[in-house]
């Protein structure tokens, strides 16, 4: 009740004193990317390094602007790849970290396979996963889906078992069912620490993507990188580099945007 | 044995009976799923192979994840000590933290070549990042007021890091150390697998160009073996150095 108070209270004085601020924040980041872009020029230039190391920023712009559809494709098929195995590893890693709060044996068995599952190194994984599922979308997807499950399961499960006893004794005492205890007070009160797994999971879907693509398929960034590699074409390479820094910023920024705006008592760390 | 142990114990009986079971049982093709049994007999059969191998990809790790962890803490006393420099190297940190390390392995491998000297440089780059994100995290953590405290009483610079940050951060530092571990062998198989003479990453990658998944399961396993210990090493260090957790 007070937090659907404290919601509309702030949705209402929000209006447009948060539009200052992020008008603020939007100057800033434009500056500092201004800085950076003419530091790289400059520093390319002053100290003549070769363009198979460090190719100029504006060869690399050229670059992606002399062939803007493959970018444009690479870019969104891996992202939409990322987004797949993002959405299925956080539901799945809630889920368990639910079920391994209500069933502690389960928790004991199955936690230790778990952490060894993630110290297979991910493309070793990633050529069997793509034999499995063929060589198509969902396989890319999967494999973001098991670098991202494992993170969330954990945070979920810490935030869930750090939830203050004496708040769940009260509701209980108020009559309230396991499911209501758990979508009004744990789920709420874990959510912080589940947006640090969220963030850190947004990052490793990435990953998870841009690696299984290396595995011959036609489109993505990774495709761009690898064949970059083989033809030796660094300008290419960055250019990829650059296309994954954005889709790994944007992905970053939006978890971020929503935890703050879930998470809005402002638990973050 | 705690009770903990004996049920994680018995899950990982259960996986593998499970596997074993599901394997025969079903007389799946090795391409699909090999059994456990298959799998060590073959890590017996290429047992050369794989320690030669391993030798190499651990080297890598430790290598890398030595100057990694290295780097990443001075890097972070650096910005401590002198506080001016965090608005600059902050953000050139970011924006090379904001790719995703494995795109830059072809980079890498173009740069240094497909030796060691690639995977070890890669290695450094990741084990960096996480070690200097956890240590600053764990230098920032400080009250300010034990500061000012420390100071009043005449302490220098050196000694306030010393006596009071470096003691507050070591757990976080260790907590990033211990993930960076896992971390550093993957990376490294990762590039491995891209271009190498030798390491497991390269075995993996040859085992699935000759279609051999018994071989590519083969490498997986003491690629996971080799990062559990390595994990409880660094975990057992971690013990022994911050005793008053």
């Amino acid at each position: 009740m007070s937090a659907a108070l404290a919601l509309t209270a702030r949705r209402g004085a929000a209006g447009w004193r948060w539009a200052a601020p992020a008008l603020l924040w939007l100057g800033r980041l434009i500056l500092g990317l201004a800085i950076a872009a003419a530091v790289w020029e400059g520093a390319v230039l002053a100290f003549a390094i070769r363009p198979e190391y460090l190719p100029r920023l504006s060869a690399i712009l050229a670059t992606i602007a002399a062939t803007p559809e493959a970018y444009v494709a690479g870019f969104l098929r891996t992202l939409l790849e990322t987004l797949i195995g993002f959405a299925a590893g956080v539901v799945v890693g809630v889920l368990n970290g639910i079920l391994f709060l209500r069933a502690p044996v389960l928790r004991d068995m199955l936690f230790p396979i778990f952490v060894v599952s993630q110290t297979i190194p991910v493309i070793a994984f990633g050529a069997l996963v793509v034999l499995w599922f063929g060589n198509t979308l969902l396989a890319k997807a999967v494999i973001a889906f098991y670098l991202t499950f494992f993170p969330v399961t954990v945070n979920t499960l810490l935030g869930l078992q750090s939830v203050d006893p004496r708040q769940i004794a009260l509701l209980r005492s108020f009559g309230a069912s396991g499911r209501q205890l758990l979508l009004r007070l744990m789920l709420p009160a874990a959510l912080p620490q589940i947006f640090v797994a969220l963030r850190l999971g947004a990052s490793l879907s990435l990953v998870g993507a841009i690696v299984g693509e290396w595995f011959g398929d036609t489109t993505g960034l990774g495709v761009i990188l690898l064949q970059a590699m083989y033809t030796e074409q660094v300008t290419v390479m960055w250019a990829a580099i650059l296309c994954a820094a954005l889709l790994g910023t944007g992905f970053y920024a939006a978890v971020s945007l929503a935890e703050r705006w879930l998470v809005f008592w402002g638990a973050e760390q | 044995m705690s009770r903990e142990a004996l049920r994680g114990l018995l899950g990982g009986a259960l996986l593998v009976l499970l596997w074993e079971g599901v394997a025969c049982g079903f007389a799946l093709p090795s391409y699909t799923l090999p059994a456990v049994s298959e799998i060590l007999a073959s890590i017996w059969v290429q047992r050369a192979n794989l320690i030669t191998g391993g030798a190499t990809t651990l080297l890598e790790a430790l290598a890398g994840y030595a100057f990694g962890t290295a780097i990443g803490i001075t890097l972070a006393t650096v910005i401590i000590v002198l506080p001016w420099s965090r608005s600059a190297i902050l953000p050139v940190v970011m924006a090379v933290n904001s790719v995703p390390v494995a795109a830059y392995s072809p980079l890498v491998l173009l740069w240094f070549g497909i030796g060691v000297s690639s995977k070890i440089a890669l290695v450094t780059l990741a084990v960096g990042f996480t070690v200097f994100l956890s240590a600053l995290a764990g230098f920032d953590r400080v009250d300010r007021r034990s500061v000012d405290l420390l100071r009043s009483f005449g302490a220098g610079q050196a000694s306030v890091l010393w006596r009071l940050r470096l003691p507050a951060a070591l757990p976080l530092i260790a907590a990033g150390m211990r993930v960076a571990t896992v971390r550093s062998l993957i990376v490294a198989i990762v590039t491995e697998m891209l271009g190498a003479q030798s390491g497991l990453g390269w075995i993996i990658y040859q085992a699935v160009v000759g279609i051999d998944f018994v071989g590519v399961w083969s490498a997986i396993f003491v690629a996971s073996a080799l990062s559990l210990a390595f994990f409880g090493v660094i975990g057992w260090i971690e013990r022994k150095v911050i005793f008053w957790r």
